[in-house]
């Protein structure tokens, strides 16, 4: 092994090497820094893989030839190893990215670089406080000359600015380190913290203080910043890198290495700090839009929870180094890999990164960054973060959970409202190359963060994500981009029904429905695909299948760990799904931002259910006892509902679902809803009801449902694009769906099941009808069509089964769902909540008119006289799903008897007798072949004779109607189709208004506004920043005397 | 299960008897409406006339196939309405097809006819069938709470979903009716029929004077007819389910066709003393008076 000195003698060597060249050897001056860098990289990562593979044990290296307190002497564990080999190579890559500005600066800056990186891991190895404030020392003048590599004017002012504050902490920190001494009677951190000295208070105490300030400074805690924003604004991204990646992780290491000197009263400064630095950089962040300084303060934010779980060490235990480590990788990588990103875009706003379309794989390093500083999975931050949410509450710190979680939450929308606009906004005119070294850079940091998150799975007790199936077969399209987009759904198709075949035996009944709708109603979609399968359609598949996958691992899964990494990824898969709509960058992002929130509560009820248990089965929710368990039903059904779209938390649903593109609005409506309802599924079964303050919470989920279904269907009737009007009808079948859960009895549960059967049918026909529709007229405003009925004779008759399904009217299969319906709210005491659906339910009839009249009936438009039927690849799909319609509606015990017996074990009273084709239940009967049967017999018999009657009956032109013996002008002015519903509105004025739009943009408004308001403080000022610094110190002091002895 | 041959003539004779009947019963209700209003009124038996005239004429003409299945999707509805509901309590004659399904079924197939005829109207292309349907369909949703209600609450009152059950607990005097037992709901109901019958005050649909008969505008000759049909089969359908519902059903002929008279006269009474709504009022007036009491009746059920 190599001694981990030479990492600090290479960077010095490497160094004074560079100075002894020629000033005009440029080449060779950065070819021996790379070397240096590389060459200290390779020391840290050999020593990181003795660690981590051969199990070395920790060494300390001696200097001097004497041991500690009479010499500095270094010591290289795990820890630092990972840590090292993070900073060496950050600065090793950077070096490549910095190369133009290198070359043109010179050896100078060549030689300060490898002092930099020199430093920054002498603050990692050392165990001497005195050192490590040289090492700081070196760092700060370092910095401050990298800054200036950068070509931006006002890097000069962020580097004085550096300086200045930068001395301030450097003060305090020697001040401290002094006064330390004198009681402690060593500078070695491990005599340090044996020391009764410090640890008792009193004047050692603020010594102490102070210095663990100034290292604290060193992570740049909000608010007292403002000179790092300005850094990070305008350094040159490849010092952005470092300074965020590699300074941030050395600064967190000693504040970490020196905390225990002052023994455990300092933690919970840490956290405060920490915590207040996350939640506040985020919050700021908010209202940024200029990328670097979004990087900025995300860095800030980052490195300010890292802190706050340093703070949090010994609550965490041993789980301490997997949760704060993985946060520090899952930043340093992603962070670092985003500066890289950002120098290969020449804008700096969020716009100008569209440019990285030209190079898909960058777009793959941009969303691998993103998902890794959000904390999704498979990344070492998702790890991370479960095991800190599982670790508070089961510490009973509930309140910290929060406070990281909603500060999570703004960096999530920040992140992906950046990543929504790069991907939809106008590419830049004008194509210049990127240089291959600067892509394969970035690209290698990306596939790094999945060697990492492999990492963190394969040592999380808790399984790893990235080793399930689904996943990797998801994962695989992503190689399979380059072929053909026939090819790929080809195998889509293929893998999707392989899956439920496979699946199939162990399957419970529950389990196949939802599997059989997800995978081969996924297949279905799939289906309608071919006709947009030109070219690679590049993005789709892998978006598509990631969906796919999640929700396979969703139906499957048995612990909670499961079912949130699987919740997570569906979200993700369907985040990138939603946003290849030409319009749907707003709805994508609040999607995902709804999706994360949702997430979260959900990550928080299983973190409250498990307590202390590691691995958490889902039965075992049964097990929650009070005062918790109604706590965990209240976050899961809230993140639950943020899929069902219930009402207050739907507000995402419509743009999101109407904006998507035509085969994907399906998937997303007919079939991911249904993750909500499975999550509910479950929730119920194992919980069952709960009363939280007295209140049933069931009875509240009633409410919310029947409140969903009126409102849903009410908006419903208002719209005039197609697509939306099947989103709120959506909104509304869910709402009918969580209704029938929350009567918690064996008919509500199978309507529910209904529901789900149903919904997936008729909805994803009625996308594709309408998808269609719009395929050929460039419109989906209903009013600027009318009379297609001719033209497109298939589609009209895929909608009217569809809608004939969906409004309930015998003899198709949505009057089942209603008998049972019908026959399970008899069995509920609940009876208020019944008036609200029962309003609802004639309402669907009038969107539902409105959807076929206003586009297949009435005057055609002079525009549309030449159209054709939808393509063939779109009718056939909805053929299969008439098909079905009428197949479930004559039968339908083929998929509900095995469900009814399967719900009998939960709630064996009033289960349905199925006595031949009679269905009974305790109240009344119901026989969907002889309903068929009569109607048909009647409705054949009474057509015969109107045909015998009127045989020779021609259609006659579209004009020739009853019209006062003139010709109507126009059709534009004949066909009576805009606001359809206008005397509904006037009746129902106040209903109609959109007050939970209101509501959450009032929200948004007030974060928006309250960053834009905080980021004042950051004037740009020297002098006001190293006020703040001072005034932070004060308020920290003065926080702290009340908090140590 | 075995199906009885038998049915089918059975059926076909409630279907025959109710025709008729039906056809006598407008066409009088119609002469007292207009007696009331101090003009002559038709024949009883201008219905017939009409109907023979329609089916008699000879068209060459239709605006497309839906136009063309809606009198058929109409008439169906009126007929499968009927023979879904036990006309006569106690007689296995006509029982009818009632064994296909219980209430629910009946009172979701009442759709059938008018959304078909709705979309049958919609393919005319006329403006008038089109406003004429914006406002009966807004009209109905309103009007369909008070009924949903009322019969939530007598379910829930007499524990079962079946026509045949409904009447048979009714049975054994006017004391045991649902009129006696649940009056709320039995108001709330009522509310409803008013909304359904296409009189006056809620007659906005068909609005001779604004839109020349609504949604049937483009409709003539045989599918004229065929609706007319309806006209006469639809109305009595509809009020043997409210017979069966409210007021104890009926175990003859006679006793069927003096209570669906009077309650026929319950709409008739109102119309022509009250005029018609808007549509936006009627909402409010069903939302604001109809639906509180159904709301009380599945309360204090």
């Amino acid at each position: 092994m190599v001694s981990p000195l030479f990492i600090l003698a290479i960077g010095l060597g490497a160094a004074f090497g560079v100075g002894l060249l020629d000033a005009r050897s440029r080449g060779l001056a950065f070819a021996i820094t790379l070397a240096g860098l590389a060459a200290m990289s390779a020391i840290g990562a050999e020593w990181l893989w003795a660690f981590v593979v051969d199990g070395v044990q920790p060494i300390m290296v001696m200097t001097a030839g004497a041991p500690p307190p009479f010499a500095i002497n270094l010591r290289m564990g795990p820890a630092e190893a990972a840590l090292v080999a993070i900073i060496c190579l950050t600065g090793l890559l950077s070096a490549i990215q910095m190369r133009e500005a290198l070359l043109r600066l010179g050896r100078r800056a060549m030689a300060v670089l490898s002092i930099a990186v020199m430093a920054l891991s002498g603050i990692v190895l050392t165990r001497d406080v005195f050192n490590l404030f040289v090492f700081f020392e070196l760092v700060v003048i370092a910095t401050g000359g990298l800054v200036l590599l950068s070509d931006d004017p006002r890097a000069t002012a962020a580097g004085f600015k550096y300086l200045v504050v930068s001395q301030v902490a450097s003060m305090l920190m020697l001040i401290g380190i002094v006064f330390v001494y004198h009681a402690g009677g060593s500078l070695n951190v491990d005599d340090l913290i044996g020391s009764p000295a410090v640890a008792a208070g009193g004047a050692a105490g603020l010594a102490f203080l102070l210095l663990m300030i100034a290292l604290v400074l060193e992570t740049k805690p909000f608010p007292a910043n403002g000179w790092a924003l300005d850094v990070y604004e305008a350094a040159h991204p490849g010092f952005g890198a470092i300074f965020s990646a590699a300074s941030a992780s050395a600064a967190l290491y000693a504040v970490d290495k020196v905390v225990g000197v002052g023994g455990a009263a300092f933690l919970p400064m840490l956290t405060a700090i920490g915590l207040v630095t996350f939640v506040g950089a985020n919050l700021l962040a908010l209202s940024q839009t200029v990328d670097r300084r979004l990087l900025g303060y995300s860095s800030v934010a980052q490195v300010g929870l890292v802190l706050a779980v340093i703070g949090l060490r010994d609550l965490l235990g041993e789980r301490y180094l997997m949760v704060a480590g993985g946060l520090l990788v899952a930043h340093a990588v992603a962070k670092a890999g985003l500066f890289w990103l950002s120098e290969l875009v020449a804008g700096r706003d969020f716009a100008a990164w569209a440019a990285l379309r030209r190079r898909p794989i960058l777009i793959f390093a941009f969303a691998t960054f993103v998902a890794m500083l959000a904390g999704l999975p498979p990344f070492p931050g998702f790890y991370a973060k479960w095991e800190l949410t599982h670790a508070l509450m089961a510490q009973g710190r509930p309140e910290l959970v929060a406070a990281i979680l909603v500060g999570a939450l703004f960096e999530a929308g920040y992140l992906f409202r950046w990543f929504g606009r790069a991907l939809k906004a106008t590419p830049p005119e004008g194509v210049s190359d990127l240089p291959v070294s600067k892509v394969g850079v970035v690209v290698l940091t990306a596939l790094g963060g999945w060697v990492l998150g492999e990492v963190w799975g394969a040592a999380s007790p808790y399984g790893d994500v990235l080793g399930a199936t689904p996943l990797l077969v998801a994962l695989a399209f992503l190689a399979l981009e380059p072929l053909s987009a026939r090819i790929k759904n080809t195998l889509a198709i293929v893998v999707l029904v392989a899956a439920f075949a496979s699946g199939w035996p162990h399957f419970d009944p529950l389990q196949l429905i939802f599997a059989a709708i997800v995978l081969l109603g996924g297949a279905v979609i799939f289906v309608a695909s071919y006709a947009f399968a030109d070219g690679r359609r590049t993005g789709f598949y892998p978006s598509a299948m990631l969906m796919y996958a999640g929700l396979a691992m969703l139906i499957v899964a048995k612990d909670t760990f499961g079912f949130f990494a699987a919740w997570e990824v569906l979200t993700i898969g369907s985040y990138f799904l939603i946003l290849r709509g030409k319009q749907s960058e707003p709805h994508a992002l609040s999607y995902v931002v709804f999706s994360l929130g949702g997430a979260f509560a959900i990550l928080a009820g299983f973190a409250l259910a498990a307590e202390t248990t590691a691995l958490f089965p889902i039965a075992g929710l049964k097990q929650v006892a009070a005062p918790f368990a109604p706590w965990v039903f209240v976050l899961l059904a809230v993140g639950f509902m943020t899929k069902t779209a219930s009402i207050g938390l739907h507000i995402w649903l419509p743009g999101a679902h109407a904006e998507a593109e035509t085969d994907v609005s399906p998937m997303v409506s007919g079939i991911l809803l249904k993750a909500g309802l499975f999550g509910l599924f479950m929730l119920l079964m194992q919980m069952g009801r709960q009363s939280l303050y007295g209140v049933d919470l069931t009875l509240v989920l009633l409410w919310i449902g029947a409140a969903s279904a009126l409102l849903g269907n009410l908006m419903a009737v208002f719209q005039e694009d197609a697509k939306r009007l099947l989103a709120y009808s959506s909104i509304g079948q869910m709402g009918y769906a969580v209704f029938g859960l929350a009567l918690m009895n064996h008919l509500g549960w199978l309507m529910a099941l209904m529901f789900v059967i149903n919904h997936y049918i008729y909805k994803s026909s009625l996308f594709l009808s309408v998808g269609g529709v719009y395929k050929r007229t460039g419109t989906r405003e209903m009013y600027r069509m009318g009379g297609l009925i001719t033209l497109m004779p298939l589609t009209f008759f895929a909608v009217l089964v569809g809608i004939v399904a969906m409004s309930g009217v015998p003899p198709l299969s949505g009057f089942g769902g209603r008998w049972i319906f019908y026959n399970a709210i008899l069995d509920t005491p609940a009876r208020l909540p019944m008036v609200v659906i029962f309003l609802s339910g004639p309402i669907a009839f009038l969107y539902l008119f409105r959807l076929i009249h206003t586009i297949f009936l009435g005057q055609l438009k002079d525009e549309h006289r030449r159209i054709r039927e939808a393509p063939i690849w779109l009718i056939a799909p909805q053929m299969l799903y008439v098909a079905f319609l009428i197949g479930f509606a004559l039968f339908p015990g083929l998929a509900l008897r095995k469900v009814d017996a399967f719900i009998s074990r939960f709630i064996p009273e009033h289960a349905l007798n199925w006595d031949g084709l009679t269905i009974t239940s305790a109240y009344g009967y119901w026989n969907p072949v002889s309903i068929m049967i009569v109607i048909v017999v009647i409705f054949v018999t009474l057509l015969a004779w109107l045909v015998f009657l009127n045989r020779r009956a021609q259609m006659v032109k579209q004009f020739n109607i009853v019209f006062a013996a003139e010709r109507p002008y126009r059709p534009e002015t004949t066909h009576f189709a805009w606001n359809f519903f206008a005397p509904y509105r006037r009746a129902l004025g106040p209903l109609t208004e959109p007050y939970f739009e209101r509501f959450w943009q009032a929200q948004t408004d007030a974060l928006h506004g309250w960053a834009g308001f905080a980021r004042r403080f950051y004037t740009g000022d020297g002098q006001v920043y190293a006020f703040q610094v001072v005034g932070f110190v004060v308020i920290v002091c003065w926080a702290a005397m009340g908090m140590t002895p | 299960m075995t199906f009885e041959w038998i049915k089918i003539p059975q059926s076909l004779l409630t279907l025959f008897i109710v025709l008729n009947y039906g056809l006598l019963l407008t066409a009088l209700v119609q002469k007292i409406a207009a007696r009331a209003g101090r003009r002559h009124g038709i024949p009883i038996w201008q219905n017939y006339v009409d109907l023979l005239k329609n089916y008699g004429l000879r068209t060459n003409i239709t605006h497309g196939v839906m136009y063309y299945l809606g009198p058929v999707f109409r008439l169906s509805g009126g007929v499968g309405l009927l023979l879904f509901v036990p006309t006569i309590y106690g007689s296995e004659m006509f029982s009818n097809l009632s064994f296909a399904g219980d209430l629910i079924l009946a009172l979701y197939f009442i759709f059938f006819g008018t959304l078909g005829m709705a979309l049958g109207a919609g393919e005319s292309g006329h403006p008038h069938a089109a406003i004429g349907v914006s406002r009966g369909l807004s009209q109905v949703t309103a009007a369909e709470l008070p009924l949903a209600l009322a019969v939530f609450s007598v379910a829930l009152q007499y524990h079962t979903l079946s026509v045949t059950d409904i009447v048979a607990a009714q049975q054994g005097g006017v004391a045991h009716w649902t009129l006696v037992t649940n009056p709320l709901a039995v108001v709330a109901g009522m509310f409803s029929f008013l909304g359904s019958m296409m009189r006056s005050p809620f007659d906005v649909v068909l609005a001779p004077q604004e839109i020349p008969i609504g949604p049937p505008t483009e409709y003539h000759s045989s599918y004229l007819a065929l609706m007319q049909t309806n006209r006469a089969i639809f109305p009595v359908a509809k009020m043997v389910i409210y017979m069966n519902l409210f007021f104890g059903g009926a175990s003859s002929w006679a006793e069927f066709c003096l209570k669906i008279f009077l309650i026929y006269m319950v709409s008739a009474l109102v119309g022509v003393v009250f005029p018609r709504f808007r549509v936006e009022q009627s909402i409010r007036w069903f939302l604001t008076w109809a639906v509180p009491v159904g709301v009380a009746a599945i309360l204090l059920v």
